[in-house]
């Protein structure tokens, strides 16, 4: 029999591990940002060799599954001498391979503006650096809102795969408390539910940015 | 009103790898004449228009604006320093067949663009002379608009006064008004006309014969890469020497008969 008390119970626990969940997501999100508007300059750039690394990058982090980087990052960093918590080792994993996704994002929406964009502003005498800031990236950013929202949204679910390298996120939370309770269903039934609020949230706030963002 | 500039081309070249787009073409462009370019689609006019603000690039011969070489150091020579070429750019209008506005600004912000960052203006003072710009092109209730909620021909004219904000002693147009429905032709050609009006040096690729035959005071005449005629609109338009002249001409005149 299904037993609501139990489901109820599991939540404080697991809304406690979701802070996790949140940690590793955000910060993988806001680091895969960073490092995938640069990645993103080094394929649009006009050396080849930039360009290479670019896509070795990318073809690395998009063709390996998550779980399997994970944990080649979590066992190399001590080989390397680099010891640190798995904390570290699954935000640092998360990031990079968020970049390889966000970087393709904008580099796909910057190469969408017309042509005709960047020829106007080329034609007044703007300057390059200008010509970025005020005309490219402000509707590339616009454009690709919906897709980074997407990506976010991977990622929150995606974070469940740390919980094997011992981060005591929501599913890592959730399989400790069907072990204590010996009630699997009600506790992955209440993760099921936390990650669904999580990520309603995040839509909604991706509708939001859409419709402020809209040109 | 600033000086209006002369535009002199020389033996221009300009290749699309194998493909021989523009061939030594002289064509000389007066200071405060309207010059018009047509020809069929593909015979290079519009090459040659941005061959001027050197938005597009020739392999040879000269395009010199007020005697000074576009693009490039010496004839032949190193490319001209980035710098230097946006100075000149920023003397020279172009207005677009597709507009190019830039949709994430309002019709205002579009035009003191140039200003502000170009021309290093304050906001207040860049926005205000917008204001102004917007008002020459009947515009002056439509400024807070998007590209978006404005029609073909009203960004168009946004487009137009974005280029004339700049104070250009040049102006270069590539068909303006092709994108157009007929219903919003005339109120371009007429923001055009009172352009030229005042003195400014035009250079206009289109297909409005009635613009050439009215308002151009020479039209050039390309087909194929190569210059085959220029002349004063009567003679070019209605008593054409040119085979190629006249069957561009009789194809336009059975296409445009009701």
């Amino acid at each position: 029999m299904f037993s609501l008390s139990t489901f109820l119970d599991a939540f404080w626990p697991l809304t406690l591990a979701a802070r996790y969940t949140l940690l590793v997501s955000g910060l993988g999100i806001a680091l895969g940002l960073v490092i995938g508007a640069f990645v993103c300059v080094l394929a649009l750039s006009k050396s080849r060799a930039a360009r290479t690394v670019a896509a070795l990058w990318v073809s690395y982090l998009r063709g390996v599954p998550m779980l399997v980087q994970l944990l080649v990052v979590f066992f190399l960093l001590p080989v390397i001498g680099i010891n640190v918590p798995a904390i570290v080792a699954a935000v640092v994993t998360t990031a990079i391979v968020a970049s390889a996704y966000i970087s393709e994002i904008w580099r796909g929406a910057i190469l969408a503006l017309p042509r005709g964009q960047t020829e106007a502003a080329i034609a007044i005498g703007m300057r390059p650096r200008d010509t970025w800031t005020r005309i490219i990236l402000p509707q590339a950013v616009a454009l690709s809102i919906p897709q980074l929202i997407n990506e976010l949204i991977l990622l929150v679910k995606a974070s469940s795969l740390v919980s094997v390298v011992g981060v005591m996120e929501i599913t890592r939370a959730s399989q400790a408390q069907a072990g204590v309770t010996f009630r699997p269903l009600e506790a992955y039934l209440a993760a099921a539910c936390l990650y669904l609020v999580i990520n309603l949230c995040l839509a909604a706030l991706g509708r939001w940015l859409e419709h402020r963002m809209a040109v | 009103m600033v000086e209006a500039s002369s535009v002199e081309i020389r033996k221009v070249n300009k290749y699309y790898g194998d493909f021989h787009a523009l061939k030594d073409i002289d064509l000389s462009i007066p200071p405060g004449k309207v010059t018009c370019l047509i020809g069929p689609s593909g015979s290079g006019k519009s090459s040659l228009l941005r061959c001027i603000n050197f938005l597009e690039e020739y392999d040879s011969g000269e395009v010199l604006i007020d005697g000074k070489l576009i693009g490039y150091e010496t004839p032949g020579g190193r490319r001209m320093s980035r710098r230097k070429l946006r100075q000149m750019r920023s003397t020279i209008g172009m207005v677009f067949q597709q507009f190019n506005l830039w949709p994430h600004m309002t019709a205002q912000e579009n035009v003191a663009e140039g200003l502000r960052r170009v021309r290093g203006l304050r906001k207040a003072e860049a926005m205000e002379r917008a204001a102004q710009a917007l008002d020459r092109v009947g515009l002056s209730d439509r400024m807070a608009n998007h590209p978006a909620r404005l029609s073909g021909g009203q960004q168009q004219r946004v487009a137009i006064a974005r280029a004339v904000a700049m104070d250009p002693r040049l102006m270069l147009f590539d068909e303006p008004t092709s994108a157009l429905d007929p219903e919003l032709v005339g109120e371009v050609l007429n923001v055009m006309k009172a352009l030229a009006a005042g003195g400014m040096t035009m250079v206009v690729v289109t297909h409005e014969m009635g613009f050439a035959a009215h308002v151009a005071d020479q039209v050039a005449f390309l087909d194929a890469g190569e210059l085959v005629g220029v002349d004063a609109p009567a003679r070019i338009l209605r008593e054409p020497e040119d085979p190629r002249i006249q069957s561009f001409l009789r194809t336009y005149h059975e296409r445009n008969v009701i």
